[in-house]
């Protein structure tokens, strides 16, 4: 016959004597996992792009200062790109005796090309949303133009030449950048009114911002063609770089997502190993009498290998299905907090689930199944002949390099993949040999322990190997869970801290020194107390070492951008709280001494002891670099790229800038501030916050189901686990009872061993969280690293209880039914 | 054979033809190495040393595969413990044979079979729901239904009681001698011997 008949028709066999359950149940499990998993994170991926993109107002933006060649507008249209564009420079206004610097924004009609424009027709009126600007003839101005220039709605606003009626108050722009000194009250205008304001002439300083959209292929493809084109002045702007607290946020995010895949995958893994053991040692009698009544070993092997190519595309075509439902269920709850249209699952990840499965199931379980092709026939006259075990090689390597893949892909990183790969074996090595040693010395033990302690430690020590094998996949289910949960955990709390409730809303700049104290002063009686002020002066770095920069920084990269404008120049006695030393000293009471943020220093190739020189004004100044420092661009403070020694700067004119918050209800003070220091610049980032905070409460939610997903996965692996090395406990536990062991013995026997088995797998999974968490948050993540003791308390109690009330659940048989019928069935 | 204590001699100085539709026994104490005589036989194993010719052909020089193969063309098998696949039915693992030869008829010949050793009625019942004689009568079934060449009897009466043991050896002698087949029967059970055309007796491994 047909072998492949006879391979489905034993399967169909074994499954309906439900030999298949626990193997078909991991693998749904896992397919259900990794698919929802795979499309969640892509959808959600694609739809916080597409938000992204919102932020910048268009799929790509080219800044540049001045007009773009025509022929790139050209290509763009072949391609069938949308296209925008909007001019951002300063202008002094003047209406009723008033003078205000304001940040005019001429935009085309189709700005913004993502996202979305709020203005309000008047002091009363709801806010409303538009996808364009203003029309011709009009202008959109902030509130505080009105006020500061004393005007009304419907009134006439004189931009250069040109008058303009003011027809809506902005209270959004979706790509407001926090580019803090070009930031000024807002006055929006239509691009055709540009030129008749007869403010731009040659050589003033504008920003050309020119946007496109379309399909992300297309807009790839452009990308791809316009990149060699850029000048040096021109640059694409970046999520990751433009709006620096989004980019760390939303890669964070993306990194536990990643994360969440490969501890589905491993939990999974370890399910299907354990099962695939338990199903190839149940089917070596009857692989014996296949053999016996003729069967090749090659056909014995396509026989299984069939049956589970069968098992497991049922199985994942199931788990596909479910992992569907499962994301819209996701997605479902997370209606409210996502944007209302959320990006369509691609096909890809439909079958990177589906494959996923297929790998998985073959990487873990091949090893056990090849080791049915080595029973020996010889086995059906004495049953003791075990095949020989597949060679450890052959099996961690299959494995470990499926898993390596699977990793590699899902984190599109591959010293994450190292780490994660070359750490955990290390880990699983070590720990083994402890564990080994460790049951070795127990036998120890035996001799002077009563009778039911007896029983339960022997089911252990017996055969170190196996316990060692079945604690270590205990506890790598239970890290798994373990690391979805601290990383959770740390993650949401590092963003909480990140931004309090009175995380800054205001930056003030262009307060005069000498008016500093009494502005310290107007805030202190407001209630606004203990803010910094930070020294601002504008200043470029020409040289490094004498060299110019120029011949230093590479095409594109961050220092070259860094040192094609001002930078904001300081010093400070103290670094900024979250400022953290990555090398060198702070040290204050030199003169001349430069601290410099890392990544700048990283792209610059500027180490310690380096010379750097600035240009401030027609000046020139040196300063050693002392000292290199991480800062966190996501605090919403002012920080500083370079922080200067004290009276280093001293001889520059400064200006000082500083950041707090005033609640809502609070917001007249901002009048008395202005009244006070007609000077001063206040710029509100409350909507740019509430975004940030929104996206971060979207992530939160999105990761805490990522997380119940994984402990539910985890959870129940964990009983399908227990149940897989029951065999041979319910096989001596009915002999004993025929020997005439009592049911209290035997249950407080079985009871002391699967304890013991919770208990060590506990420890063993919580030793190993901590290292790898070390390992993860100092590398990774680069979140701090602390041992939270609780965990040390809580996994091995409910691994303890886990594993036993399943273990003794499992074997109630054992106890309950008579020895004959348990044996007749084993 | 080769123990972690050395080597073991369990059977030495074996010499032994058996024709062509003959009946042999092969009796001892436990442990006088039957089995292992009977596993050699069979092709289930390989000697350390010597040479087994069946239907000519020389088991010591076929591979495991050319093995598997000759004992599914030529031999037939009946064990003490029976040796039913769990999950198959009575009808089905009489099947399995045939179907592992590409035999297209296999569903209507096991039947037939099953037929003759009156289990007709308990064709789609798993081994799990029948008696110990009723698990030895299939696999009986099994063992005629490719008609080998040779089969091969180890204990077939062990685990069963004495009337029932008896029903099945007349069953077996009786296939044995409508199909002509070459058996070889290892049993420590002399009444049993008796019935074959020639018994052979071992102790500590040698033919006495």
């Amino acid at each position: 016959m047909n072998r492949s008949l006879l391979a489905l028709k034993l399967l169909i066999r074994d499954g309906r004597s439900g030999e298949l359950s626990i193997l078909v149940l991991a693998l749904i499990i896992a397919v259900t996992s990794s698919t929802a998993i795979s499309l969640f994170a892509d959808r959600l991926h694609r739809t916080m792009s597409t938000q992204a993109a919102e932020f910048l107002a268009a799929d790509l933006v080219i800044t540049s200062p001045a007009l773009i060649p025509k022929q790139w507008i050209k290509e763009a249209s072949i391609l069938k790109l949308t296209h925008a564009k909007t001019a951002e420079f300063s202008t002094v206004l003047m209406e009723n005796d008033e003078i205000l610097l304001a940040g005019i924004k001429a935009v085309s009609n189709n700005y913004p090309l993502r996202g979305y424009l709020k203005s309000t027709p008047s002091d009363y009126s709801e806010e409303k949303i538009s996808h364009t600007g203003p029309k011709k003839g009009e202008a959109w101005v902030d509130k505080r133009v009105l006020s500061a220039l004393k005007l009304k709605l419907g009134a006439n606003l004189i931009v250069g030449e040109k008058a303009l009626v003011i027809s809506q108050i902005i209270t959004y722009e979706p790509d407001k950048r926090g580019d803090l000194y070009s930031l000024s009250p807002r006055v929006m205008i239509n691009d055709a009114d540009l030129g008749a304001t007869q403010v731009l002439k040659p050589g003033s300083h504008v920003h050309y911002f020119f946007q496109f959209s379309g399909e992300a292929e297309l807009i790839a493809q452009y990308h791809q063609w316009i990149k060699p084109q850029l000048l040096v002045s021109q640059r694409i702007l970046d999520i990751h770089e433009d709006r620096p607290e989004l980019g760390t946020a939303l890669s964070r995010a993306e990194r536990y997502l990643g994360l969440s895949s490969i501890i589905v995958i491993l939990i999974a893994g370890v399910a299907i190993a354990m099962s695939t053991r338990r199903y190839s040692e149940r089917h070596f009698n009857a692989t014996a009498i296949l053999r016996c009544l003729g069967c090749k070993q090659n056909e014995i092997l396509w026989l299984y290998f069939f049956q589970f190519l069968i098992l497991g595309t049922i199985a994942s075509a199931l788990g596909t299905l479910f992992g569907w439902f499962a994301q819209e269920a996701l997605f479902l709850l997370l209606r409210d907090l996502l944007p209302a249209k959320v990006s369509a699952p691609s096909f890809i990840s439909i079958f990177i689930g589906f494959f996923t499965g297929l790998a998985i199931l073959f990487g873990f379980a091949l090893p056990p199944l090849l080791r049915l092709k080595k029973v020996s026939p010889l086995r059906v006259l004495r049953r003791e002949l075990e095949p020989l075990p597949t060679s450890a090689w052959l099996v961690y390597s299959l494995a470990l390099s499926l898993i390596s893949i699977l990793i590699w892909q899902y984190t599109q990183d591959l010293k994450m993949t190292i780490t994660i790969i070359g750490g955990g074996l290390v880990i699983t090595f070590v720990f083994g040999l402890i564990l080994y040693a460790c049951l070795i010395q127990c036998r120890k033990l035996l001799p002077f322990l009563g009778i039911s302690w007896r029983f339960g430690l022997q089911g252990l020590v017996k055969n170190p190997k196996a316990s060692v094998s079945q604690i270590l996949a205990f506890s790598i289910t239970l890290l798994a869970m373990i690391l979805s949960y601290s990383v959770r955990n740390d993650l949401l709390n590092d963003w909480q801290n990140q931004l309090p409730n009175n995380t800054p809303n205001h930056f003030v700049l262009n307060v005069f020194p000498e008016k500093v104290s009494a502005f310290k002063q107007l805030l202190k009686q407001q209630n606004i107390s203990n803010i910094d002020l930070f020294p601002v002066v504008r200043g470029r770095l020409v040289k490094i070492n004498d060299i110019a920069v120029q011949q230093i920084v590479s095409k594109d990269s961050q220092g070259e951008r860094a040192t094609h404008r001002d930078l904001s120049l300081t010093w400070a006695e103290q670094l900024p709280e979250d400022n953290k030393t990555i090398s060198g000293q702070w040290d204050i009471k030199q003169k001349g001494q430069v601290s410099i943020e890392e990544k700048l220093a990283k792209s610059l190739k500027i180490n310690v002891g380096d010379k750097l020189t600035f240009t401030i004004g027609s000046q020139q100044l040196n300063a050693m670099v002392s000292h290199i420092r991480s800062v966190q661009w996501d605090t919403m403070k002012p920080n500083f790229y370079m922080v200067f020694s004290p009276k280093t700067l001293s001889r520059y004119p400064a200006t000082y800038i500083t950041s707090f918050y005033i609640a809502e209800e609070n917001k007249k003070v901002l009048n008395t501030l202005v009244k006070q220091f007609p000077g001063i610049t206040i710029l509100e980032v409350d909507a740019i916050l509430k975004q940030f905070k929104t996206i971060l409460k979207q992530l939160t939610t999105a990761i805490n189901y990522l997380l119940y997903f994984a402990l539910l996965a985890g959870f129940t692996v964990l009983f399908a686990a227990v149940y897989s090395t029951l065999d041979n406990r319910i096989y001596e536990g009915t002999l004993m009872r025929t020997l005439g062991a009592s049911r209290a013995l035997l249950r407080k026997a079985h009871l002391i061993e699967f304890a013991l088995l919770g208990l060590i797998s506990g420890f063993v999974a919580v030793l190993m969280s901590e290292v790898i968490l070390f390992a993860l948050y100092t590398y990774v993540l680069h979140l701090d690293y602390h041992i939270n003791w609780i965990l040390w308390v809580e996994i091995p109690l409910i691994s303890t209880a886990c594993i036993m009330l399943t273990g003794f659940w499992g074997l109630r048989r054992v106890v309950k039914h008579s020895p004959m019928e348990v044996l007749r069935e084993i | 054979m080769l123990t972690s204590d050395g080597s073991l001699d369990i059977l030495s100085s074996v010499t032994l033809t058996i024709k062509s539709g003959e009946s042999l026994a092969i009796v001892g104490a436990s442990g006088s190495g039957k089995s292992t005589l009977l596993s050699l036989l069979a092709g289930l194993d390989t000697p350390s040393q010597g040479s087994i010719l069946l239907k000519g052909q020389n088991l010591t020089t076929l591979d495991e595969d050319g093995r598997a193969e000759l004992r599914n063309q030529s031999v037939g098998f009946v064990f003490q413990s029976f040796q039913l696949l769990p999950g198959l039915t009575a009808l089905e693992n009489v099947m399995l044979p045939l179907e592992l030869r590409g035999e297209k008829r296999a569903k209507e010949m096991a039947a037939n079979l099953l037929h003759r050793v009156g289990l007709s009625h308990r064709l789609t019942h798993t081994p799990l729901k029948l008696s110990g004689g009723e698990q030895q009568r299939v696999a009986l079934a099994r063992a005629f239904v490719t008609e080998p060449a040779i089969l091969f009897a180890d204990e077939p009466t062990g685990n069963l009681d004495s009337k029932t043991g008896e029903q099945i050896i007349e069953l077996l002698f009786k296939l044995n001698q409508e199909k002509q087949t070459t058996l070889i029967l290892v049993t420590h059970d002399n009444a049993l011997a008796t019935r074959c055309q020639r018994t052979i007796k071992l102790e500590s491994g040698r033919v006495v």
